[in-house]
């Protein structure tokens, strides 16, 4: 589990001059170059069995430990498994369940952010304080109690991530409705006799999409650094499954065969590193008038 | 105001309570039964000893009556016995919480050190080789796995370099000073022990480091957006045109605005500290409160894990409270009609 | 620390205000003078410590300490385990009646205190253990009293003198305490015990044996500080302090003793210790241990394949036992045949070569056709999210898995939380599982015993009357080679059921300094002899 949550992006003001803008590339560098390191680990995750020299279940003691050699790119780890195969293949655990996780969270606490922030008074008071509790909960006592009594797996993993990760959409999602809420338009529909469901999902929402794509690219990005950090912790998946976390785990005491667990790690970071250019990009795109960052 | 304040106090103690109370009922369906753990082999098969040990912990009673001693308790300010340690969960706690309290608030500032004079800097030269280091810093530290970053820490400065001193809070051969609050900076300090004081924050070094990565970042980012905000404003303009130099102009006018948001991601992100350093504290072997929740959800120490989701649970909502208190003070639009 | 009406505090106020000594200064003071020469700095996992009250210590971790600075009655020399040594006693034998043990008490033997050590001593740690009821009173549960005969003559009193009571009075638990010194801090050695004995807490922080050492302080989960005891009966130990720093994370071991913050690791893991081999500061000891990982094969209803012996068996020819000991702990280990390690009367490694499993695939595929089972079957192989004696259940779970593939065999891993795998196993709910077995006392009879009874619940199987007798024949047989040659044919029988299958019994590797001298390693459970260790 990272040591830090994600906060919100921080809303932008209103300018009070336009600034003229730098050259797009030079601007949307490093945005660019997340989009590609997300699109290398997309293709690696889909590719996998055919860019990896070896299988990467394959159980070969003689071979456990080797060093970076041309063999392996990688080295192998205590059970003879090459690791670059293995950290390949640990890109589909990783990308799949950050993203199952992201949306189906972003879509719940999107929806009933909205729902409270419109409807207003003790309901939304009400989810305030759900939130709260939500939020407040250590996540790891959380994660371990799921896994103590539903039995360890994927599966169970994102459900108690799940858990946690709905409240900041909702609270995100919330605090944007209301400043839609007070909008002239939103009198106007209203005054036009369009019933609240319409107004809040097809007017009101769309108009918070440019921060909720914000806050998910980020968070894309913290749901695998947290689902690695599970898996760290023993929770996660079920081996012989290769995933970055569990990989790091395996190679946490091996300080002289240090690249056990050096790349599976490393993967996450560029991983994490891509989602965060991205969304920085993504913000500053939203905001043509954007001087935060 | 008063009310409103008194109001949300009270829903955050009720708010705490309703989260150990889960914990509580999450715990009890799990499989495990942290009483066969703890005893040896022979023990365990014994029927009439298990029962014997489960009437000394109370665990035969029912489930409402065990929760309910619980809450009595907590009016004693007693936290309940833990099964792993075999002593009051409070005595655990009061020893293990100034070791997260020194390692989290030296990381912080750490992070506030490093992380707002490089935002302010980075928002000042714009889109120019600092802005961009600063974001590449702290973009890694946001987005290194703590597990990993520590062990990649703790092997190259200590195991390969040899600059840093290893895991622990002093060093294998000293004894430790005179616990006076815990915190082994000022209990060093109030020996008058200065080789052991010494000795005391180069081991904070590292796991703050570690620990203060992610911060750091936040703290980056934040601090560049608030101060590019304040920095386009008319009176930035008009400050600048009344021939008031740019070092003043950034520090006075725009710095003092844009440390709202600054400020109240700090208290969010002083929070997470405390309640978070589980990876950290157990790779430099920190003997805090992160290791000790981490040991006690491993054992199912039941009374452990409640204390410390009371504990986490309260440090969350009093800090939100203060930070949403600043917000609603500062940001009208956040507040409801 | 101290169990007084002020807290600490204010003691530390009033002890300056009136120059007394803060209970760290004496021990600082004998710091300054020994220096870091004079101190050994022992790098261990104590996290599982949670007393050293010897009457009451059953973890992993604590004997090591309790037994520095307690002796007991008898004890076991390291590498030698199956004849007993003197100790605080020097000569036993049966009494006249056959009922009680007679011990003679050894002369000159003096307390860290400076007070002798007599036959009330020993009546008194021994009935306090009788009358506290916690762990270790079980084992003795077949005496009833101990009787002072003379000042240097005890009398142990059994009802069943057939239970084995020599091998068991070695365990650190059964060290002698002095009377007068715990009975000052709430000490009580009476029928009620269990609900009067207020020692204990006294005893976590400080210590009234005659060990080699004595204990000054524990910190849980940090340190326990132990100080030379002059007066020890052996002669004074070459270090004037011991501490045992906590250190959970091998790696963080392996660093230290590099450095030389520490000059005993004793947690670190073999691929650690490979690299310690080009090191000129730092020598491995080894020394076989007494403990090792099986995997547990139950026959219940979930499983029907299981339920099958030949398909057990199938299981047990399948494993590449070699690669796993050659693989996971650089073939730093041996492996018995059964329940028995090697080491203990009737298990060597002749026996284990000649009863126990080995790899044979083409012996694993008859059998599978024997049992009806010619295409494999598949089960659950349940496991801790855990490392033991530096190889994690994980690793060895896949590599068994690849095993038992070569040969149709299934095994779906099932990791779990350590405390509800321990559950489930006891509740006997598991088809299968790996873990471990650490003896309380090495004595045949503990091991054979939970074998064909608790163990026997677990795995849902029913002994036949035949090896449940041979069982209780080699414990009583006093004569060594005849409760041999049964204890080989108990081990034969186990072999055929075939649920209990031996992976690895390690050997203890442990990075030592080269400044450290004369430190023994010892598998009779306390890990360490320190008595004699000295600093180069």
């Amino acid at each position: 589990m990272s040591d830090a949550s994600a906060v919100s992006s921080v809303p932008a003001a209103a300018p009070a001059v336009v600034i003229r803008r730098k050259g797009f590339a030079r601007r949307y560098a490093l945005a660019v170059a997340g989009a590609g390191i997300l699109v290398f680990w997309m293709l690696a995750a889909v590719l996998a069995p055919l860019i990896t020299p070896y299988p990467p279940d394959a159980v070969d003691l003689p071979n456990r430990l080797l060093p970076i050699s041309t063999e392996h790119w990688f080295g192998t780890d205590a059970l003879g498994r090459d690791v670059f195969t293995r950290v390949i293949f640990g890109a589909r655990i990783s990308l799949v369940v950050g993203f199952a996780v992201v949306m189906i969270a972003a879509t719940i606490g999107t929806i009933l952010g909205a729902c409270a922030a419109f409807a207003g008074r003790w309901v939304e008071e009400a989810l305030m304080r759900l939130t709260d509790l939500v939020l407040a909960f250590p996540p790891i006592i959380l994660a371990m109690a799921i896994a103590a009594a539903m039995g360890i797996g994927v599966v169970n993993t994102a459900i108690a991530m799940l858990i946690v990760w709905w409240p900041k959409f909702a609270r995100l999602s919330r605090s944007l409705v209301l400043v839609e809420r007070s909008r002239d338009y939103v009198d106007a529909a209203r005054a036009s006799g369009f019933g609240p469901a319409y107004i809040l999902f097809r007017q009101i929402l769309p108009n918070t999409l440019g921060p909720m794509m914000v806050l998910i690219t980020l968070d894309l990005g913290y749901a695998i650094l947290a689902f690695a950090g599970l898996s760290f912790l023993g929770l996660g998946v079920v081996p012989p499954t290769a995933e970055w976390g569990a990989m790091v785990a395996e190679g946490r005491e091996l300080v002289e065969q240090w690249w056990v667990a050096t790349f599976p790690g490393f993967a996450i970071l560029t991983v994490v590193m891509g989602f965060n250019f991205l969304g920085d990009g993504v913000r500053d795109w939203l905001d043509p008038y954007a001087r935060s960052s | 105001m008063i009310q409103y304040l008194a109001g949300r106090l009270l829903i955050t103690i009720v708010m705490a309570l309703l989260a150990t109370l889960v914990v509580f009922l999450v715990a009890n369906t799990v499989p495990g039964d942290p009483v066969l753990a703890f005893l040896g082999d022979v023990a365990a098969s014994n029927p009439a000893f298990v029962a014997d040990f489960r009437a000394k912990w109370g665990l035969d009673l029912p489930l409402w009556d065990r929760y309910w001693i619980f809450l009595t308790g907590l009016f004693h300010g007693d936290l309940g016995q833990s099964i792993a340690s075999q002593r009051a969960v409070m005595d655990d706690i009061v020893e293990y919480a100034p070791a997260t309290v020194e390692l989290s608030t030296i990381a912080f500032i750490l992070s506030l050190m490093v992380g707002v004079p490089l935002g302010i800097a980075a928002a000042v030269w714009r889109d120019r080789l600092v802005d961009h280091v600063a974001r590449v810093v702290s973009l890694i530290g946001v987005s290194a796995p703590t597990f990993w970053l520590a062990f990649i820490v703790l092997a190259v400065f200590y195991g390969q370099l040899g600059w840093a001193p290893g895991p622990g809070r002093i060093p294998s051969f000293a004894f430790p000073p005179d616990r006076v609050t815990g915190l082994m900076l000022v209990d060093t300090a109030l020996a008058g022990d200065w080789e052991l004081f010494h000795e005391a924050a180069a081991h904070l070094v590292l796991p703050a480091i570690v620990l203060a990565s992610a911060t750091l970042g936040l703290i980056t980012r934040t601090t560049r957006a608030a101060m590019l905000d304040t920095l386009g404003r008319d009176y930035i303009r008009m400050a600048r045109a009344k021939g008031l130099s740019r070092y003043v102009v950034i520090v006075t006018h725009a710095f003092s605005n844009a440390v709202i948001p600054v400020i109240t991601l700090a208290g969010l992100a002083y929070g997470n500290l405390l309640t978070g350093a589980v990876m950290t504290e157990t790779v430099f072997a920190w003997p805090g409160l992160g290791r000790y929740t981490f040991r006690a959800a491993v054992a199912l120490d039941v009374p452990a894990i409640m204390a410390i989701t009371l504990l986490v649970a309260i440090v969350y909502l009093v800090v939100n409270l203060l930070v949403d208190l600043s917000y609603a003070l500062l940001d009208p639009r956040a507040t409801r009609r | 620390m101290t169990d007084l009406p002020i807290d600490r505090r204010t003691l530390f106020g009033l002890a300056a205000a009136f120059g007394v000594a803060s209970p760290y200064a004496a021990v600082r003071r004998a710091a300054a003078q020994s220096g870091r020469k004079g101190t050994l700095i022992i790098a261990l996992d104590i996290s599982d410590t949670t007393t050293l009250d010897p009457a009451r210590v059953a973890q992993y971790s604590s004997p090591m300490t309790v037994h520095a600075c307690y002796d007991s009655l008898i004890t076991m020399e390291p590498g030698e385990y199956i004849n007993v040594k003197p100790a605080v006693a020097t000569e036993w034998g049966l009494t006249p009646d056959g009922k009680s043990m007679r011990f003679k008490i050894r002369q000159g033997i003096r307390f860290a205190s400076g007070a002798p050590l007599t036959a009330e001593d020993v009546k008194f740690s021994l009935e306090r253990i009788i009358h506290l009821k916690d762990q270790s009173q079980q084992y003795i549960a077949h005496v009833d009293r101990v009787e002072v005969i003379d000042p240097q003559t005890v009398d142990v009193v059994m009802n069943d003198p057939s239970q084995p009571l020599l091998t068991i009075l070695a365990a650190p638990g059964f060290g002698i305490t002095e009377k007068k010194v715990v009975e000052a801090h709430g000490g009580k050695g009476i029928p009620g015990a269990k609900d009067t004995d207020t020692a204990t807490r006294w005893l976590d922080q400080n210590s009234a044996g005659s060990g080699p050492f004595r204990l000054v302080g524990w910190e849980r989960n940090q340190q326990i500080q132990l100080a030379r005891n002059p007066h020890h009966w052996a002669g004074e130990p070459g270090y004037q302090r011991i501490v045992i720093r906590h250190m959970s994370e091998s790696a963080a071991q392996l660093l230290a003793l590099r450095r030389g913050d520490v000059d005993v690791a004793f947690n670190l893991i073999p691929e650690q210790i490979a690299t310690l081999g080009d090191s000129p500061d730092i020598t491995v000891m080894r020394a076989l241990s007494l403990d090792y990982l099986y995997m547990a094969v139950s026959e219940d209803a979930q499983n029907p394949a299981l339920a099958k012996k030949a398909a057990r068996q199938a299981i047990g020819y399948a494993i590449d036992y070699d690669g796993i000991i050659h693989s996971f702990v650089a073939g730093q280990a041996k492996r018995p045949a059964s329940f028995l390690p090697i080491g203990v009367n009737g298990s060597t490694e002749e026996i284990a070569k000649q009863v126990g499993f080995r790899q044979d695939l083409d012996r694993a595929r008859s059998l599978l056709k024997e049992a009806g089972l010619p295409d494999g079957f598949s089960f659950d192989l349940s496991f801790a999210n855990a490392a033991i004696f530096g190889v994690s259940y994980q690793l060895i779970a896949q590599k068994l898995q690849a095993d038992l593939a070569r040969v149709g065999i299934k095994a779906n891993l099932a990791p779990m939380d350590q405390v509800g795998m321990r559950t489930q196993f006891i509740q006997g709910k598991l088809q299968s599982c790996l873990t471990y077995w650490n003896p309380p006392a090495v004595e045949n009879q503990l091991w054979a015993s939970a074998t064909v009874n608790r163990v026997a619940q677990r795995v849902h199987w029913t002994p036949p009357a035949e090896i449940k007798k041979l069982v209780d024949d080699a414990s009583a047989e006093r004569d060594l080679a005849k409760a041999a040659a049964m204890w080989t044919e108990y081990q034969r029988q186990m072999v055929d059921a075939a649920h209990l299958i031996i992976l690895i019994q390690p050997v203890y590797q442990v990075g030592v300094r080269k400044t450290v001298q004369d430190m023994h390693l010892t598998a009779a459970g306390w890990m360490a002899e320190y008595a004699k260790a000295r600093p180069a």
